[in-house]
């Protein structure tokens, strides 16, 4: 039977174009259909996306140039615990430390509506046909296999496989009867105020920082915790975003009245934090106030974790899939990583003309055993967080903040995120080399492109010349770490089992040994400082000066990717 | 036609998305959850029964839909280019 199409993705948000665009990469017909007039215009919270989701995700991304509006360096936790007499628990020991910092970030913030209607520019450019202001409402479906969709209009549209990436409602995978309704102690609400700030002022005041607050529950000054999630304030290139998000349900307990919460929340923070209060409240103007149901806490539910993700002639990913960050509450690198993969397994399924859920079961597998996402949808560190704030345990409170939000945070990602690095330097040597260049790249586009309201376009300042002294000497320094990775991957070959054990007992090392180094960190930190800070300026300089060809990353096939 | 809300700034409603939330009076048992969750107040209690109001300023976040304990709304989206839209997400 002729279908139209080999793929259709449902949604371009931050998962479906990407696998849209691996698809047609790989010259499959591809259709990529969403809902909003204009790509983006849905999408609700701005946000941080942060570094493993760049260093793995799909290669155009890594060496491309999207979108930003401000690196980030890490997180400030103010823990209130009485707002009135201002006794305020400020934990900022996440934070990349200062030479790097703010080039090596920890972080990128942006809008979404750029970022998205990016990443659909890139689909439709490998030549995937992107269809807007298109609903799909229900499937053709035989045997109980997807054949295809069926649109608001009442069109029927064949496809062999369908990548489902509708977000976290999931209405479509529902009606498909892949996946159940989440239940609303899952979903967490988020309020987004986002001000006009002029940017020298957020320079001054945010830095590169995003500020997280905290807080006992009858301070009603941020959303409770643990199961809800607290209050996010974020900057931009010139505004910021104010976000305060809590779970419609809690325990079992009454429905709160959300409307008057968040009401009380935001009058409290905005008059009486000190920080906001004395130093952004006099300096912002409101431009826009919206709001989204997140999908924070289905990761942590393991019934809900163990729901198929795909089915005959459909594959589920990003947030439809459940694949929600609860850890840092960020679903975009889960929504890549999950896009790359679902790519590769269709690509594979359509070669070989199966499309039914056995070929497709090894996606899967491979989100279920993919070391990030794993780590990111089941963070205990929320139960924890909870039973501290519900049992008034400051203690505890600074504790899992620490090892959620802080330092700490190392000693549960470090091991999934080394299980990650070493299977990457294994297949391509000049991996580091392109991180490196990566950051470089990002930093160099946060200070010379701008994202253009008007146009929709990226305004690109800087110019192509010919390369300096320096920056070949840069250049050079790469090519020597690409060897010493060829070199280092030989070695690790014959002590693979023992750094595999390495990296898998990274973790509980770090949860006994973490409190010992973290004061010795810090006083090399603090002693080190005027050196840190010379050099990073020097590193600063470097970056700001550098024709953008010396951090310009040329694939296997021999494209270079400008934004 | 594009709508506003003086409450709701930085966002834009594109008229044409229908009755896209639909309450089910005979499931409905007037517990007013919906009212509670949705920012928007699109919802009211008359007569112990939730009732739409207006979806005017409605962002489909889905909570009411979500919240729901009767499941007694029905929630789906809108026709393709109408309802909410904002560029500061």
């Amino acid at each position: 039977m002729d279908r139209e199409y080999d793929i259709i993705v449902i949604g371009a948000g931050f998962g479906g174009p990407v696998a849209a665009k691996l698809c047609a990469d790989a010259g499959l017909k591809t259709l990529l259909l969403e809902r909003s007039k204009e790509v983006g215009d849905k999408v609700i919270s701005g946000l941080t996306i942060p570094f493993y989701g760049f260093l793995f995700a799909p290669s155009f991304i890594r060496d491309g140039n999207p979108p930003f509006e401000r690196p980030s360096d890490g997180i400030d936790n103010y823990i209130i615990t009485d707002l009135e007499n201002e006794e305020i628990i400020l934990d900022n020991s996440l934070k990349v430390p200062l030479p790097f910092s703010p080039i090596i970030a920890f972080g990128y913030n942006t809008y979404c509506k750029p970022f998205c209607q990016w990443l659909a520019h890139k689909a439709v450019d490998s030549g995937a046909e992107l269809r807007t202001s298109t609903t799909v409402v229900d499937f053709i479906e035989k045997d109980n296999e997807i054949q295809g969709v069926i649109t608001d209009k009442g069109e029927k549209i064949r496809g062999n496989i369908i990548i489902n990436s509708e977000g976290s409602q999931g209405l479509l995978a529902i009606k498909a009867g892949i996946r159940e309704k989440y239940p609303a102690e899952t979903i967490s609400l988020a309020d987004t105020y986002d001000y006009i700030m002029p940017k020298e002022d957020i320079d001054r005041i945010f830095g590169y920082s995003v500020k997280m607050c905290w807080g006992w529950d009858e301070q009603k000054a941020a959303p409770p915790l643990g199961y809800g999630n607290g209050l996010m304030v974020w900057p931009y290139r010139n505004s910021l975003h104010f976000m305060q998000d809590q779970c419609l349900r809690l325990d079992n307990q009454k429905v709160p009245n959300l409307r008057k919460l968040f009401d009380i929340y935001h009058k409290k923070i905005t008059s009486k934090l000190p920080w906001w209060r004395d130093l952004v409240e006099p300096r912002i103007k409101l431009r826009a106030r919206m709001w989204e149901g997140f999908e924070i806490y289905v990761g942590l539910n393991r019934e809900l974790r163990q729901l198929p993700l795909v089915k005959d002639g459909m594959i589920l990913i990003g947030d439809v899939a459940g694949l929600e960050s609860t850890e840092l509450c960020d679903g975009v690198p889960a929504a890549w990583f999950s896009a790359e993969i679902a790519a590769e397994v269709a690509i594979k399924a359509i070669k070989a003309h199966n499309y039914s859920s056995q070929a497709l079961k090894e996606y899967e597998f491979k989100i279920k055993s993919h070391p990030i996402i794993r780590w990111s949808i089941s963070g205990r560190n929320r139960y924890n967080l909870r039973f501290a704030q519900k049992t008034h345990n400051l203690k505890k409170l600074k504790r899992y903040i620490h090892n959620g939000w802080g330092l700490g945070a190392l000693t549960t990602f470090t091991s999934p995120f080394l299980k990650m690095v070493i299977p990457y330097l294994k297949k391509d040597p000049s991996i580091l080399s392109k991180w490196i260049k990566m950051f470089f790249r990002y930093y160099q586009n946060w200070l010379y492109e701008s994202y253009d309201y008007q146009r929709g376009t990226l305004a690109k300042s800087s110019q192509m010349k010919r390369l300096t002294k320096e920056e070949r000497k840069f250049l050079r320094w790469m090519r020597f770490i690409d060897i010493g990775v060829v070199l280092m991957t030989r070695i690790g070959k014959k002590f693979k089992n023992i750094i595999n054990s390495l990296s898998t007992s990274m973790n509980t090392f770090l949860k006994s040994f973490l409190p010992l180094i973290e004061p010795l960190y810090f006083f090399i930190l603090r002693v080190s400082r005027p050196f840190a800070i010379s050099y990073s300026q020097k590193l600063i300089n470097f970056v700001k000066k550098a024709n953008s060809a010396t951090f310009t990353v040329i694939n296997e096939r021999g494209v270079k990717y400008y934004g | 036609m594009v709508k506003t809300s003086k409450k709701f700034p930085g966002v834009k409603w594109i008229e044409g998305t229908g009755e896209f939330i639909k309450i089910d009076i005979k499931k409905c048992t007037g517990c007013g959850s919906c009212t509670k969750v949705c920012l928007a107040e699109c919802f009211q209690i008359v007569d112990k029964k939730a009732e739409l109001m207006s979806l005017d300023e409605c962002m489909e976040c889905a909570s009411c839909w979500y919240i729901c304990p009767e499941d007694a709304i029905d929630f789906f989206w809108p026709p393709g280019g109408t309802g909410y839209k904002s560029n500061w997400g």
